[in-house]
């Protein structure tokens, strides 16, 4: 049953998204004309690949994929280097301490993912938080410009995928045997030889979990973009929103979900195969 | 005299009133099963009669399909081919839910989140039996292992002692028609475990019940049960008593794998109908065995000689023969005997074992004494394969 | 362990800031919300005139019920199937379109949420049209969409409570003469039930937060909460968001801490019995 309930609500919408990137627009209800035809009792496709080649021929598209994929790049890299410390000083905490610490990083995550975005609106606006106390300090004498600016959206998508990114390293961290850096020790290395060439190779697998939980979402995010970033900061889950609700261009929307979909093939089964090993590992 | 003629062997009745038309001896028949697993033989046709009230041990290192075995009995496994016969009834297609057979597992696997005495209604209730009859069977069972004072306890209040006694009384509360253990020391430290083991051989008599159990610690196994096949590779290389197991191994498998011995690869040198020699060329000479064997001369055959069943002395013994001149290369002391490692001068190396009976031994062996062993006509067993 | 405090002093430097990254952006929403000013940002006196104000807002609240009841509907729904899939992923062994199904269950839980809630609407259309049956877009589609993303994170949860489950527990069961129904009603079910109940919350928060799949798949009668929310986001910043914010961020975290606090004392307590009983 819940075979047929993904099947039915997961597996199936994409292949209709397929179908209809492939055809074209129209005032309609729904908006767009049909793929297959029927003439005299034969079934025949007609698949317009225009939608894809208007993709490729406008600029606007393609600056966004990249903008995307580079804000993702980059957010997922400063994620890393603010949640492996965290992460790693949990793991290393006394049981007690260590829970409460990972309720903290949970805690967040279980609360309004809109309202926490919502928040550092209020922090980086012109007469924001940051920008009134740095004047009452007098370190400035107009507003710095914060928000509508890409260092709000990195700022806004690190912040809200932080603990996503501090879990599953913390989850592999904590399972490492102590012992082994004391044999290292033992064995001559200096702390930081120890951690380069123990802890990290063996943390791997949960630095792939952890960039792939943060970066596959992060290419296709929205809200973040939409409320922290300006005109200027292209995302494609925002330009495809924009296709759709603004435009009502609903086969470019498809085509333009489809080639993101393309781009991020690759990380999900990275991160699925992650995720199985995982689950294996646990049943043996 | 002719009554005693016909009141052996006595049917046992089964719960239905209808006799038992097997026999005592045949009670459980396994009969050349086959487990596999893609490919792989896990238990190779494998067949045993197992008897009313027997304690039956599966020994074998790990991987060597006991286990499977015991699964298949279970009904956890089901047997790629061969029958398994429980008091004349074929049982090999029921689930293990219909099979009147229980099981003590290895780790216990009793419910965490059920008390001691619903972890042992558990079994009666899923029979439907009423809650007066159950509460006062469950109240038996508690008494019969001494834990009445812990029936209010979860699994996680109890020690590891008191696991396996509430483990056992769930596996017997359902007054199984054979009882399956796995490992069942497996989980103890070694001090409680040679208590538990004459506990649970006491209880599980007292009862008469049929057991069947999988071990691979030999102690465990020698101690607890009637008769043991030691396994490997999916079959069984031999069946016997422990003693015969220990005494009579038929094979250099089961003289290896049961206690130390000391082998001696050799040819038949002499083949009379009361005596046998046996040529080694590790050894200056012959072996003399006071007994025939079935054989040929100049067949290849093992001596297998126990380290308890040999003498060492500093002095050359009289005999003529059985006897052998070396060097004391290592010493393990264990307190109660010593295990003496014996380069011959051929070079080959024996291991000696010597009672240390006083506590200042009279003939202090030290490192690198010459010395003679020798061994009785008896003692050792030839080996054909 | 003189390694160990010197780490540690690192540890609580990153550990702090960490923590005030993300924590400092919600204290400042709560503190504001109780700002007189109707500039969220220049406080001028303690009110709790915004609370009022919300409660007098008729469209946050109608949005507020429907989300509740959605996100209730989804976590009993997501629980359900969740387990269902998990006990298929973690019992049976190479079914045909193993591989597709753990796909489709992973998926969901990194795919970005425009293209699920692109790809749903798509669907709803479609079976319009085909079937010729009205599916008209409102609460029930947003149920199915959430069900379907939530479905992937209970699955996850569950399983791997299932994976660490001593399988002979199941077999010691079977043996006392319980069928496979009854084996999963009587021992699989209590003995994972705080796994359920994670999953269950796990999803009911990721509901009640959803706005991507609810934008796309809602129809004009059901506006979800965070819907609502967005809307006068985007037109500015409004004291009366920071006194909704407030409002669930302290329930969202006191449920959190006190079902955090049960379950801690609750594995103390085992701890605890557990030494005592190996005293014996």
């Amino acid at each position: 049953m819940p075979y047929f309930w993904l099947l039915l609500f997961f597996a199936v919408p994409f292949l209709i998204a397929l179908k209809i990137s492939f055809a074209k627009a129209a005032i309609a209800m729904p908006p767009y004309t049909d793929v297959l035809y029927w003439v005299d009792g034969f079934p025949v496709v007609k698949l317009r690949g225009e939608n894809y080649l208007y993709l490729l021929g406008d600029s606007l598209y393609i600056n966004a994929y990249l903008s995307s994929l580079k804000i993702a790049v980059v957010s997922t890299f400063l994620c890393l280097l603010l949640g492996y410390p965290m992460a790693y000083s949990i793991s290393r905490m006394a049981p007690a301490t260590r829970n409460i610490a990972l309720l903290l990083v949970i805690l967040p995550s279980w609360t309004s993912f809109l309202i926490r975005i919502y928040a550092w609106v209020g922090i980086l606006k012109p007469n924001g938080l940051i920008n009134n106390y740095l004047m009452y300090l007098g370190l400035i004498d107009s507003p710095l410009k914060m928000l509508h600016t890409p260092i709000a959206v990195y700022i806004g998508i690190v912040y809200a995928y932080l603990p996503f990114m501090v879990l599953p390293l913390y989850t592999n961290l904590v399972k490492h045997d102590h012992r082994l850096l004391e044999a290292a020790s033992d064995l001559g290395a200096k702390p930081w030889q120890a951690f380069l060439k123990v802890t990290l190779p063996l943390s791997k697998a949960g630095i792939i979990a952890g960039c792939m939980l943060v970066a596959i979402p992060a290419v296709g995010e929205f809200v973040i973009p939409e409320m922290l970033g300006g005109p200027e900061t292209l995302m494609i889950g925002r330009v495809l929103w924009q296709e759709f609700f603004n435009n009502r261009d609903w086969p470019v929307a498809s085509a333009v979900a489809m080639v993101m979909l393309a781009l991020l093939i690759i990380p999900i089964m990275i991160f699925h195969r992650a995720q199985a090993k995982e689950m294996e590992g646990k049943l043996t | 005299m002719t009554s005693a003629i016909t009141s052996t062997p006595i049917p046992a009745a089964t719960p239905g009133g209808k006799p038992d038309k097997r026999g005592v001896d045949d009670y459980l028949v396994i009969d050349t099963v086959r487990k596999e697993f893609d490919g792989f033989v896990a238990v190779d046709d494998v067949s045993i009669n197992i008897r009313k009230g027997e304690i039956f041990a599966l020994l074998g290192a790990s991987g060597c399909g006991k286990s499977t075995l015991l699964r298949c009995l279970a009904g956890f496994e089901k047997p790629t081919a061969g029958r398994i016969v429980l008091a004349g009834a074929d049982v090999t297609d029921l689930p293990p839910y219909l099979r009147p057979i229980n099981m003590m597992f290895q780790s216990y696997a009793l419910f965490p989140h059920l008390t001691v005495e619903q972890n042992i209604a558990f079994g009666l209730k899923q029979d439907g039996m009423a809650k007066e009859p159950c509460q006062r069977r469950v109240d038996e069972m508690l008494n019969l292992v001494q834990m009445s004072k812990f029936a209010k306890r979860k699994p996680h209040q109890l020690s590891g002692g008191q696991q396996q006694r509430v483990a056992l009384a769930r596996s017997l509360a359902k007054s199984p028609k054979l009882l399956l253990l796995d490992e069942p020391m497996g989980a103890l430290d070694k001090k409680l475990r040679s208590q538990m083991q004459l506990e649970l051989v006491n209880i599980i008599e007292t009862l008469g019940v049929t057991c069947v159990m999988v071990t691979h610690d030999q102690e465990e196994a020698m101690t607890m049960a009637n008769r043991i096949a030691v396994m490997e590779a999916g079959r069984f290389r031999q069946i016997g008593s422990p003693d015969e197991i220990y005494e009579q191994p038929n094979s250099r498998y089961t003289a290896e794998f049961i206690g130390s011995v000391n082998l001696f690869e050799g040819k038949i040198d002499k083949d009379e109908k009361d005596f046998v020699t046996i040529a080694c060329p590790t050894l200056p000479d012959p072996i003399y065995v006071a007994h025939g064997v079935t054989g040929f001369t100049g067949m290849d055959v093992a001596f297998a000689l126990r380290p308890e069943k040999m003498q060492i002395s500093k002095t050359e013994p009289a005999e003529p023969h059985n006897k052998a001149h070396g060097i004391i290369e290592d010493i393990a002391y264990f307190g109660d005997h010593s295990v003496y490692h014996i380069r011959l001068d051929r070079g080959t190396k024996v291991m000696c074992n010597f009672v240390n009976q006083q506590r200042w031994a009279s003939e202090g062996f030290t490192w690198n004494d010459p010395v003679w062993i020798s061994w009785g006509d008896l003692e050792g067993v030839v080996l054909t394969s | 362990m003189s390694n160990a405090t010197r780490t540690s002093k690192w540890s609580w430097l990153f550990l702090g800031f960490g923590f005030f990254f993300l924590y400092a952006p919600m204290l400042s929403l709560i503190v504001y919300s109780f700002n007189e000013n109707r500039l969220v940002t220049v406080w001028s006196g303690f009110s709790t005139k915004w609370y009022g104000a919300l409660m007098q807002d008729d469209q946050m609240l109608a949005a507020a019920w429907v989300s509740l009841r959605i996100a209730f509907y989804t976590a009993c729904a997501s629980v359900v199937l969740g387990t269902m899939a998990a006990m298929v992923m973690t019992r049976m062994r190479g079914f045909r379109g193993k591989t597709l199904f753990s796909g489709m269950i992973t998926a969901p839980l990194v795919m970005p949420e425009v293209i699920t809630g692109l790809s749903l609407l798509l669907l709803f259309v479609s079976l319009s049209t085909w079937t010729g049956l009205d599916f008209a877009r409102g609460m029930t589609t947003i149920w199915v969409a959430h069900v379907t993303l939530c479905m992937a994170f209970v699955t996850v949860v569950i399983s791997s409570r299932l994976a660490e489950l001593d399988r002979s527990l199941e077999e010691a069961a079977m043996d006392l003469g319980a069928n496979r129904v009854k084996v999963f009603f009587l021992i699989t079910l209590p003995i994972i039930s705080p796994a359920l109940m994670s999953g269950w919350l796990l999803a009911f928060t990721l509901s009640l937060d959803d706005l991507v799949l609810a934008s796309f798949v809602s129809g004009p009668s059901s506006t979800t909460l965070p819907m609502q929310v967005f809307s006068s986001a985007r037109m500015g910043v409004s004291p009366k968001i920071n006194a909704l914010a407030t409002i669930l961020i302290v329930g969202v975290s006191t449920i959190g801490v006190i079902g955090w606090y049960f379950m801690e004392r609750a594995e103390r307590r085992r701890q605890a019995e557990m030494q005592a009983a190996a005293k014996q």
